[in-house]
């Protein structure tokens, strides 16, 4: 070891050879430098050196025959057996061709002057490079001395240069200068000043014109951002621009800055050096203009994109910036492509962030409003405003304190207008801020996502919930730009959840469904005895005028119906929410006329039960209720001419008309049983199916639901009423059937006079035969021989009109466009009975 | 026969070393042949090749230095 360390010593240092002191201390400095760190720790592997050799040969002669030749011997190299260590061997003549530092490269390296065009095959990077051999004058050179002989010279590239340095930062220079111009509306325009003594030739002039042009483009730019600065309630997405735009002036500035240094460089060497140092130094290092030129040219593009991106930021706020920025990324050319994907990386943090927010925790932060959900500022406050009416409405099951009264109805119908009110218009959903790589259907979940969950937290009071959700999402990873994918997932599952959550609340803690079930039973009358037993408790008082009424009376009856019905057996949540109630009547109306049941409903169920829905229940249960009624009129006026005619009443010479009433009578129950039979078999039962369908499946979010509801009750309005779609006529059949209802009513009180002119008839009979047997039995009553006759006339005139009106309606259900509705005229006139008369 | 072997050996070590000098000056080294021939015995016996470099470089050095004394001197 030592021994060829001293070997090695002698053979570099010939001096050594004589003394032995200088060759001692040699090699134990040596044994020092072998014994010390130097590149202990690593050892590339011989893939990595070959590449980084081969680089060096080609820096060195760009032919690339050296590298080549160096591949070749590589491989020579590993065929041989001898060396253990050949990687080694190769490391260290590579760092021993390497470690000498190539002159005139500098900070600049990608720049570095070109290869001096010298015909040695291995050029020697250590020895400082042979100065050139004086040749005789060139062309140029003959040129420059003319123009120097006519006192005209070029004006000397190094103070152009520096002009245009200056220009590069939007600052006029000496001898080139923007045009005086402080609106940026107009066009800048780059003046050359001329002097006497120089003149700038015109190639310069077009190189300083395309140079000039990144400088006008950072002016733009700069002035931007400064402005931005300086204003205030400038949107988060734009800050980021800024931001961004800032820090890629100072790359540039940082540029500059490197120019600047190596311009001052070769300008301090043209001033000590001679006149040959210098162009040959400008020529190896120097900073010239198409240099310059060179290092620009990647700028340039960025300073278009960003003045670009500029521009559109003036009139673009938010989402819309975001999509402006978006619409570059389609570009072919891969530079700008990753640079506005970079751009948008940056932009799109604070979006992003408001999205995690929005999707996970349904909060809305977006102080300048840039996110395409906006808040509706009136609604606001409902958060506040929501908690203690609820808790008002909930906290005493005990009474009916928070129904009760009427002095709160204008507080009530005002919160009550809350729940859908407040899902549909809080938050509104904004398409042209919708960035463009998120997609409307995209776009559409996450605000749906986002107004569920905000309103699970706020409406359904559930907060614990969100708040967990949005802890175990924090772990999932964040959002960004460049994974739209993992976006898309994250969307799809956040929207799922919420979507399952939302029905889960609704189903499970406010019990939609047991809600649903009640309007159906209570104010569909699907509880028929319940609906029996209201009639007949009701039926006194209802006959009487509207003002008898009082709202207790009809509360207590209500009470006594549930009581005395099934219906006790339902949820006391339920039973409280029912309420007998009266509309408002005008004079001459009579109790059946503004008779209601009401269901109360509060926030959140309000939101699927809205007051609209609560109307179209209301008008259903008129409608049911009136069928009712006159199908229990029906049945005791039945009883009455089936059982008291036969057995009572003897006026033989009547029992033709009382045949004709009983006839009669059979049609009226017939058509009001099928108009019942279709309503809630046909009508009720067949939509409640599909909406119970709808919520066991649990899809979709709280728009679907309110939707669903919507379409069940829709599709029984339509039906049950008999609407038809046509405009103008929509009502006509109902009209019809409510005529027919009350020619019922009229011919039941017909048949009443009637039945109670035979009652005195027969009465007056047994009278006059007691008479003849003389028995006498009280005073003969007056008999009157009109009556008779006229009370005919009025049950034939009604029977008359109901079967007129019957086959109408029968014809007109025939040529019902709905289905179902030309189903039920059929069901009427199951035995062509109906058949138009010719 | 071993003469044989040896022979071989010999000239496949000669041939490596060939190659390897040849590398040296492509990269430009400026290491003669029988430095070269030292400095991989070296290596081959373990020593730490950018060490040894830093050892080449110091000693290039060293011997500038020196020379520049001497011609200080002479003067």
């Amino acid at each position: 070891m030592a021994q060829a360390l001293e070997a090695l010593v002698t053979a570099l240092v010939p001096a050594s050879r004589d003394g032995h002191a200088l060759r001692s201390d040699l090699v134990a400095h040596c044994e020092d430098i072998l014994n010390s760190h130097i590149g202990g720790h690593n050892e590339p592997d011989l893939g990595h050196l070959s590449d980084l050799i081969k680089r060096q040969l080609l820096q060195s002669s760009p032919t690339g025959a050296a590298s080549l030749k160096f591949t070749n011997l590589l491989s020579r190299l590993l065929d041989q057996p001898v060396l253990l260590r050949k990687q080694a061997s190769i490391h260290f003549l590579q760092s021993l061709a390497g470690s000498p530092s190539q002159p005139g490269v500098g900070f600049l390296p990608v720049l570095g002057p070109p290869p001096p065009p010298r015909t040695s095959p291995s050029p020697s990077p250590v020895e400082p490079p042979v100065s050139r051999l004086p040749k005789g004058k060139s062309r140029a050179d003959i040129l420059r001395d003319y123009r120097l002989k006519n006192g005209r010279p070029h004006l000397p590239e190094n103070l152009l240069l520096r002009d245009t340095l200056y220009l590069l930062q939007g600052i006029s220079g000496k001898y080139v200068r923007f045009s005086a111009q402080d609106d940026s509306e107009t066009e800048n325009k780059l003046l050359f000043v001329e002097d006497s003594k120089h003149v700038i030739s015109s190639p310069t002039k077009a190189l300083i014109l395309r140079l000039a042009e990144v400088g006008h483009l950072y002016t733009r730019v700069e002035a931007f951002v400064r402005e931005r600065e300086e204003a205030s309630g400038v949107g988060m997405i734009e800050q980021s621009l800024c931001h961004h735009l800032q820090a890629q002036l100072t790359e540039y500035y940082r540029l500059i800055a490197i120019l600047e240094s190596q311009m001052s460089a070769s300008s301090n060497g043209t001033r000590d050096g001679s006149l040959e140092g210098r162009s040959l130094r400008e020529e190896e290092t120097g900073l010239t203009l198409r240099r310059l030129d060179v290092w620009i040219t990647e700028w340039r593009l960025r300073m278009r994109m960003m003045s670009v991106c500029v521009e559109g930021a003036r009139g673009a706020q938010g989402g819309a910036l975001v999509n402006l920025i978006h619409s570059y990324t389609d570009n072919g050319d891969p530079f700008v492509r990753k640079f506005t994907d970079q751009l948008l990386e940056e932009v799109s943090k604070p979006f992003f962030a408001t999205l995690h927010k929005w999707l996970f925790s349904g909060e809305l932060y977006d102080p300048f409003s840039e996110f395409f959900v906006a808040m509706d500022p009136t609604l606001a406050h409902m958060q506040s405003l929501h908690p203690s009416s609820l808790a008002g409405g909930i906290a005493p099951p005990s009474g009916d304190g928070g129904f009760g009264g009427f002095a709160d109805v204008d507080d009530i119908s005002v919160e009550r207008e809350g729940g859908l009110k407040l899902w549909e218009a809080k938050y509104q959903f904004q398409e042209d801020m919708l960035p463009m790589f998120v997609g409307e259907a995209f776009g559409n979940k996450i605000f749906s996502t986002g107004k569920s969950l905000n309103f699970i937290r706020y409406s359904c009071h559930d907060s614990d919930w969100v708040v967990t959700r949005e802890k175990m999402s924090n772990t999932g990873g964040t959002l960004k730009y460049s994974d739209i994918a993992g976006l898309e997932r994250s969307i799809d599952t956040a929207y799922q959840i919420a979507s399952q959550r939302l029905f889960e609340v609704f189903i499970d803690k406010f019990k939609l469904l047991d809600h649903l079930r009640a309007l159906k039973n209570y104010l569909l009358l699907g509880y028929g005895d319940f609906a029996d037993q209201l009639m007949e408790a009701l039926n006194g008082s209802l006959t009487r005028p509207a003002n008898a009424l009082y709202r207790h009376n009809l509360t207590a009856t209500l009470e006594t119906a549930i009581r005395s019905s099934n219906a006790q057996n339902d949820p006391p949540d339920v039973l409280r929410r029912l309420d007998a109630r009266m509309l408002e009547y005008s004079h001459g109306e009579i109790g059946w006329d503004v008779f209601i049941l009401e269901y109360k409903v509060e926030p959140p169920i309000d939101t699927v039960l809205d007051p609209d829905s609560m109307v179209k229940y209301l008008k259903l249960f008129k409608h049911l209720w009136q069928m009712k009624r006159i199908e229990g009129t029906l049945s005791v006026g039945w009883m009455r001419i089936v059982g008291g005619a036969r057995t009572f009443l003897r006026v033989p010479e009547l029992e033709p008309q009382w045949h004709q009433i009983r006839i009669v009578m059979a049609e009226m129950i017939h058509f009001i049983r099928q108009m019942q039979a279709y309503c809630q078999l046909e009508v009720i039962e067949c939509s409640w199916k599909v909406l119970l369908d709808f919520l066991n499946k649990k899809e979709g979010d709280m728009d679907a639901m309110i939707e669903a509801h919507r379409s069940y009750l829709d599709r029984m309005v339509k039906k049950v009423l008999l609407l038809s779609p046509k405009s103008g006529k929509q009502e006509s059949v109902l009209n019809l059937v409510t005529e027919v209802f009350s020619t019922i009513l009229m011919f039941r009180e017909a048949t009443d006079n009637f039945y109670n002119y035979c009652l005195s008839e027969s009465a007056r009979r047994d009278g006059q035969l007691d008479a003849e047997r003389g028995v006498y039995t009280g005073t003969e009553p007056a008999h009157d021989p009109d009556t008779l006759p006229r009370l005919i006339q009025q049950v034939k005139d009604y029977s008359g009109v109901f079967s007129e009106r019957a086959q109408t309606i029968v014809h007109q259900l025939q040529a019902h466009p709905d289905l179902d509705c030309r189903f039920l005229g059929i069901r009427l006139s199951f035995s062509d009975f109906y058949r138009r008369k010719t | 026969m071993s003469s044989s072997r040896d022979a071989d050996r010999i000239s496949s070590v000669q041939q490596t070393l060939d190659i390897l000098h040849e590398m040296s000056q492509l990269l430009n080294t400026q290491l003669d042949k029988e430095t070269l021939t030292t400095c991989v015995r070296m290596i081959e016996s373990g020593v730490n090749p950018e060490a040894l470099a830093a050892v080449i470089q110091e000693l290039r050095r060293e011997n500038g230095r020196l020379v520049l004394q001497q011609d200080a001197n002479a003067r």
